[in-house]
Formats: C-alpha cells, structure tokens, sequence
C-alpha cells in the first residue's frame, strides 16, 4: 500500500518534468505492465492540465497570515 | 469522528451527582488544559490507541473557543486566521514543555484536523442558512451564488480528502496542514519531517489527485 503510494506519487512527478510528447513512452517504460498505474497517472496528468490555482486560496471563512 | 461525542466534563467532576458530594468526598478535579495536552502526548507515544481521538477533542474544543472569542470581537462576516489559531493553540496547550518532533506531529496534525472541522461547519451552516433565505437574494444575488459555489467546493473537496487519506495518508495530511491549517511549505516540512522539496511535490500531487477526484463525478 505505502509502496504503491509512493510509486504514483514518484512516477506523477517525474512525468510533468517529461515533455508532453515523450510522456507516452515515459509511462510505458516506467508502469511496466502495472495498466492500473499507468491510467492512474494518466488521469492526473491530464487534471493538472487545468489545476490552475485550485487550492492555493484559503478556504472560504478562512484567511492565512 | 463524531466530536459530539466528546465527554460530560459535569458528569466527570460529578459522577454519582449527588448534591453534596464535594463535602463527603472530593473527586479528582480535572486537570487543567495544558496537563491535559502533555498526558494525552505522552499517551500517544505510549502506544494508547485512545490517546490520538483525545488530543483531537482537546485541540477541536481550544480552537472552538479561540474562535468564538476572536469572532465576538468582530463584525459579521469576518474571517478566521487558522495559522494564528493553531499556533495560539499550541502555546497554550503545550508551550511550556520541551516537545519532542513527535509531539510537534501529532500535536499540528490534530489541530489541522480540528480546523478543517471548524471551517466544513461553518460552511455546513452557511448553506443552510442561505437555503432557509436568511440572506437577500435579490440584492445580493451574484455575491451570494460565487460564495454558495465556494462552499459547494469546499465540501466537496472535504469529502474527497477522505479519500485521499486512504490511498496516501501522509499527503492527506499535508494537504490539511497547508490547506485548512494554513502553514507554510516550511512549517509542513518541519511537522512532518520531510524536505521541503517534497513537500512541494507532495502538494502539487494532492491537488491534482483531489481535483480529479472532484470532477470525476
């Protein structure tokens, strides 16, 4: 459970450092066989895409100092 | 957790409720806040499974009243500053003691807990008063629907962070640090004994995973 935490969490991150266009194969090489992995990692790549500032503002009734 | 279900702090000074108890016999008085916070740390680093869910209520109920007393003190509508109350909270509950890091840990991880509590319930209650039509929509029409859509994802968002805790507890755990505690990448990274670096990883992949989470309906 933790490994397989720490595997997506790793894969994710080095993937957005990837350009977009080798990212395929990036996924291919690292996910192996593992097609759970691969899809996981690639439904949160494409959310990134529009991750905008989601979360960056305090939540409402809050403000940080 | 249900924290209703904190305990009768009256019936703990009082069990058998009799009137004249205090002459007869003299229960233990409760210990004051501060004790209470140490005794619980020390519990949780001595393994008591009941230690963690205590030190959620006594942060939750500290935090409670700082809030309400900050709140009186200003106009409606105003805000809470988490960052002030949790470590307001901290030099209360715990300030004059030496803490361990793993103090530190449990101690800032329950109170990002209780203030992600604190701010749901208000938000909780904000819906339902503007359900019940305490605000005046026709004047206040686009401000009321923009902040009606913040609280909206704000609980779902909350709900999606149960999730993440299953999968990946530990950047649950950021996320209510950075998010609902307000620290900064800095002090999570101190919390919860890992670089900064990773802290900002971890953040990043939190909020995609939640996002994803939330549009996946």
């Amino acid at each position: 459970m933790k490994g397989d935490s720490n595997r997506e969490i790793a894969i994710f991150t080095e993937a957005l450092k990837v350009s977009p266009r080798e990212r395929a194969s990036f996924l291919q090489r690292t996910c192996g066989r593992d097609e759970d992995l691969r899809r996981k990692v690639e439904a949160l790549l494409k959310a990134h895409s529009r991750l905008g500032t989601f979360l960056e503002e305090p939540p409402p009734g809050a403000s940080h100092d | 957790m249900d924290l209703s279900l904190a305990p009768e702090f009256d019936q703990l000074q009082n069990p058998n409720g009799a009137q004249d108890a205090d002459e007869l016999y003299s229960p233990p008085r409760l210990m004051d806040n501060m004790s209470d916070a140490t005794v619980t740390l020390d519990a949780i680093e001595a393994g008591d499974p009941k230690a963690a869910e205590q030190l959620l209520i006594l942060v939750y109920d500290e935090l409670r009243r700082l809030a309400a007393s900050k709140l009186a003190l200003e106009a409606p509508g105003q805000t809470l500053q988490p960052t002030a109350l949790v470590h307001e909270a901290w030099m209360r509950l715990v300030g004059d003691r030496n803490p361990s890091f793993k103090d530190r840990t449990h101690f800032f991880c329950a109170a990002a807990e209780a203030m992600r509590h604190i701010l749901i319930d208000r938000a909780r209650q904000k819906k339902t008063k503007r359900h019940g039509g305490e605000y005046r929509r026709v004047d206040f029409e686009d401000l009321d629907l923009a902040a009606s859509t913040a609280d909206d994802q704000l609980l779902a968002v909350n709900e999606a962070l149960d999730k993440l805790a299953l999968e990946h507890p530990v950047q649950a755990d950021l996320v209510k640090l950075r998010y609902f505690a307000g620290l900064t990448n800095e002090e999570v990274s101190e919390v919860l004994g890992i670089s900064v670096s990773t802290v900002k990883n971890y953040w990043v992949f939190s909020r995609v995973w939640l996002l994803n989470e939330i549009q996946d309906e």
